[in-house]
């Protein structure tokens, strides 16, 4: 019981304070208009952002000094996300930073540490996860996608699904499998793939949301060199897991929660109900504090496992699936108030409106079809990185012992 | 109320199924709710279901109806919901029709054989920027110009306006503080501009400005110039309880659909129907699906029968179904995993219609407040 000492560190006023500053200065213009109209960014709008972070270091903060990082402790990374969300900045990458970033400099030799972390600090390259596969959701080590060798090459044919961002990514991290006899999480390995071998195609999925981020992709006879597995062949499952738990963490982005939560407040503030703002009504504010104190659960959860990374160089699985389910259903809350706010202008969803260009008439608040959006596109965020069902039997099993 | 007796109410619904489990299906939905240039609902299936006597069910024999009571409307909507139906029922048979049918004269009236054979469609067009779920919000005009009338405001979002050959409009008679009236005006009048868009499902509906549209003295439904709040409040109320019938076929088939993907989808070498969690949540769905038909039921027998509570079981079924909604369309989702995310699945678009019949007209927290505010009056 409340072992950790929990650093109050004065000297990150003076770190906030250059984090806000830095957004004045440095968030382009189109970025900053763009984000307040709830409007997409392009890839390469969206990358220019990332290379101004990576000069500083702050795309990894969080990596520990020997890998380029800054070694932040938990309350400077909480601090630093909570700072970019209220300039209005975009939500952090997680692909690169979070996910295949720790597990190339936990598990992998020089040379992949020396090819491709510095595109990750940088904030050049884009990364996606080439994990799941239509047979192969909650029961990820059931995966097919299999490398045979042919000299210095593994082979790979397969399919992935769900692969978000695909269709702008310049690397994948992709579970295969290397080994057809052995039980089925003794089989595999994690490969980095070049998006542009040939043999891959990737093909759109269109989500409810009317949005294009998720994609099928298909391996066709590609050639990935043996040079690029990390770690041991058929070891897979290990760094998989490892990755797992720090994508879980990550999946709760609090810059993007404070910026949902402040918008949330902002269309209350747009809507009447009778000639009063919402602003005023009790009801509404209620939930409001119920939210606000949900996020504040969520950052102590958070500030927790990012010691315990800090410390033993991952977070727990127990802990980040705790994190991951509460903080997604508090994704969720936070977005269905919105949506309860909405329902005042008619529900109107003009997802036109979240391109640039568009020069149609908004009905309802201008933030209406980003959060309607974000709403739909969160219905996934207790689904993707392990559902909330799977979540709840990692704790009923490894922390519960049933 | 003559209506129908238990057989003549299960071949209703019998016949629904059929007809629509034939011809409705999420191909065709498809097709329909994505023609290019579509009005987002299909005018040959409209046409059709006038022909097999849907639209007029409730309305009176003079006008081509048979005379139902509103259980029998009910049992229509459910279907609606369980296929998702696209065409305008709540706009036209609903809403635009039991405006017409409590407020019109009897020559206005005649319009509703027009909307029995098909003919009509019509959007109801009350609710204004600024309030919200209040329904006696009416800043809108008809200023006196000879023995008609010039109207000027601006009115929110409306379902089917857009394809609608008349709107339904309420304003305040001779100035902001005169009596609520509600005027027929032709979408094509001068004046009237509108502004379209899609709500969250998809089905296009539009914002209305009035800018001193000029009709006569027979677009204002009636004669009198008494206050029409009192049959406005029932016209949505029987939106409400419609809205939630259809939720209550939506809610169906999403258990339906969900409890057959179970069974099918293999994980960890087995279908996942055998996880008993997940075996509990579709008996929750279920449940909930059955709680909301119960009390949308019962609220329906209570508006034939005109009980004094009516108004109150209505509201408490809004209350209820909503609540029961917004679970199943959710798990829906949930339960189906990646899958559920997708714009070619239907498990999605039931949940964004589900949100819709949950929100239309007030959410549940707002109906529970309205409940506590008039538990005295009750
Ligand atoms: C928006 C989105 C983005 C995604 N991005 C990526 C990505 O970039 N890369 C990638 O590799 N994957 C990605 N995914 C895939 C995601 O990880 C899978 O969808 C997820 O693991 C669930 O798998 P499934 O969809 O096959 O559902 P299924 O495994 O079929 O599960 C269906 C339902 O059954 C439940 N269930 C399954 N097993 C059990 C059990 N044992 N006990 C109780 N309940 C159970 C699940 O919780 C779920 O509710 C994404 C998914 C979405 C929706």
């Amino acid at each position: 019981m409340f072992i950790r000492t929990v650093e109050h560190d004065t000297s990150l006023d003076k770190f906030r304070a250059e984090v806000r500053d830095f957004c004045e200065r440095e968030l382009p213009s189109v970025i900053r208009e763009k984000q307040k109209r709830g409007q997409h960014l392009e890839k390469h709008e969206y990358i220019s952002w990332l290379q101004r972070l990576g000069s500083r270091g702050w795309n990894t903060g969080k990596w520990p000094k020997e890998h380029g990082g800054l070694g932040w402790e938990p309350a400077q990374f909480l601090a630093f996300q909570e700072e970019l969300g209220r300039a209005g900045a975009p939500p952090l990458m997680s692909f690169g930073p979070t996910m295949a970033g720790p597990v190339i400099y936990t598990f992998g030799n020089e040379a992949q540490k020396r090819q491709h972390l510095p595109g990750i600090i940088k904030g050049d390259l884009w990364w996606c996860q080439g994990y799941s596969e239509p047979g192969a959701g909650s029961d990820l080590a059931a995966l097919k996608t299999r490398a045979d060798r042919d000299g210095d090459d593994y082979i790979v044919n397969g399919q992935k699904i769900w692969t978000s961002t695909a269709h702008w990514a310049d690397w994948m991290f992709a579970l295969v499998r290397t080994d057809q006899t052995a039980k089925k999480q003794e089989g595999i390995s994690f490969i980095l793939i070049d998006m542009k071998t040939p043999g891959i195609t990737v093909r759109p999925i269109i989500g409810i949301t009317l949005g294009h981020h998720l994609n099928e992709v298909f391996f066709d006879n590609v050639r990935v060199p043996i040079a690029n597995r990390i770690g041991e062949e058929n070891k897979g499952w290990t760094y998989a897991k490892f990755l797992l738990a720090n994508e879980r963490v990550g999946n709760v982005d609090v810059a993007k929660v404070e910026g949902n939560i402040e918008q949330i407040r902002q269309l209350m503030a747009e809507t009447r109900e009778a000639g009063k703002p919402l602003s005023d009504d009790p009801t509404f504010n209620r939930r409001l504090a119920e939210l606000e104190v949900g996020l504040a659960t969520v950052k102590a959860l958070m500030a927790d496992q990012l010691a315990a990374a800090r410390l033993s160089g991952a977070p727990s699985l127990m802990g980040a699936a705790a994190l991951k389910l509460r903080g997604t259903e508090l994704q969720q809350g936070i977005l269905q108030t919105g949506l309860d706010v909405l329902g005042r202008h008619g529900m109107v969803y003009q997802s036109d409106a979240l391109h640039a260009g568009w020069n149609g008439e908004m009905i309802g608040p201008e933030s209406s079809a980003d959060v309607i959006y974000e709403h739909l596109y969160r219905r996934a965020a207790t689904i993707y990185g392990g559902s909330s069902e799977v979540q709840k039997n990692i704790i009923a099993k490894g922390a519960l012992g049933l | 109320m003559p209506s129908l007796s238990s057989e003549e109410r299960q071949q209703l619904h019998d016949s629904l199924l059929e007809l629509l489990g034939d011809k409705y299906t999420f191909e065709q939905w498809k097709k329909i709710a994505r023609s290019p240039g579509g009005e987002g609902f299909g005018r040959a299936e409209w046409k059709e279901f006038a022909e097999m006597g849907w639209l007029g069910i409730a309305l009176p024999e003079e006008v081509g109806g048979s005379a139902g009571g509103l259980t029998e409307l009910g049992i229509i909507m459910a279907a609606v919901g369980r296929f998702i139906l696209l065409e305008p029922f709540l706009g036209t048979v609903v809403l635009g029709a039991s405006a017409i049918e409590k407020a019109g004269t009897e020559q206005q009236r005649q319009m509703l054989s027009e909307v029995a054979a098909g003919k009509l469609l019509l959007a109801f067009c009350h609710g204004e920027p600024g309030g919200g779920y209040a329904r006696d919000w009416v800043k809108t005009v008809a200023t006196r110009d000879g023995a008609g009338y010039v109207l000027t405001g601006e009115k929110g979002f409306a379902i089917g306006a857009h394809a609608a050959d008349q709107l339904i409009v309420s304003a305040r008679i001779g100035s902001e503080n005169g009596p609520v009236g509600l005027f027929l005006v032709p979408r094509s009048a001068a004046g009237v501009a509108l502004n379209q868009a899609p709500a969250l499902d998809g089905r296009p509906g539009a914002t209305v400005t009035l800018a001193g549209v000029k009709v006569g003295a027979d677009a204002k439904l009636g004669t009198s110039d008494s206050d029409r709040l009192g049959v406005i409040d029932e016209v949505i109320d029987r939106g409400v309880i419609m809205a939630c019938a259809e939720a209550v076929g939506a809610m169906a088939s999403v258990t339906d659909q969900t409890v057959e993907y179970l069974k099918t989808r293999q994980q960890f070498g087995q279908p996942l129907s055998k996880f008993q969690v997940l075996q509990h949540r579709l008996v929750d769905m279920s449940v909930s699906t059955e709680e909301a038909r119960a009390i949308v039921h019962a609220a329906l027998q209570a508006l034939d029968d005109k009980t004094r509570d009516a108004q109150r079981l209505v509201w408490m079924a809004k209350v209820k179904t909503a609540q029961c909604a917004r679970f199943v369309g959710g798990q829906g989702i949930q339960l189906h995993g990646g899958m559920g995310m997708t714009d070619e699945l239907s498990i999605g678009h039931y949940y964004k219609r589900l949100t819709m019949c949950e929100t239309l007209f007030g959410d549940s927290e707002w109906y529970l407040r309205q409940l506590s505010l008039r538990r005295d009056a009750a």
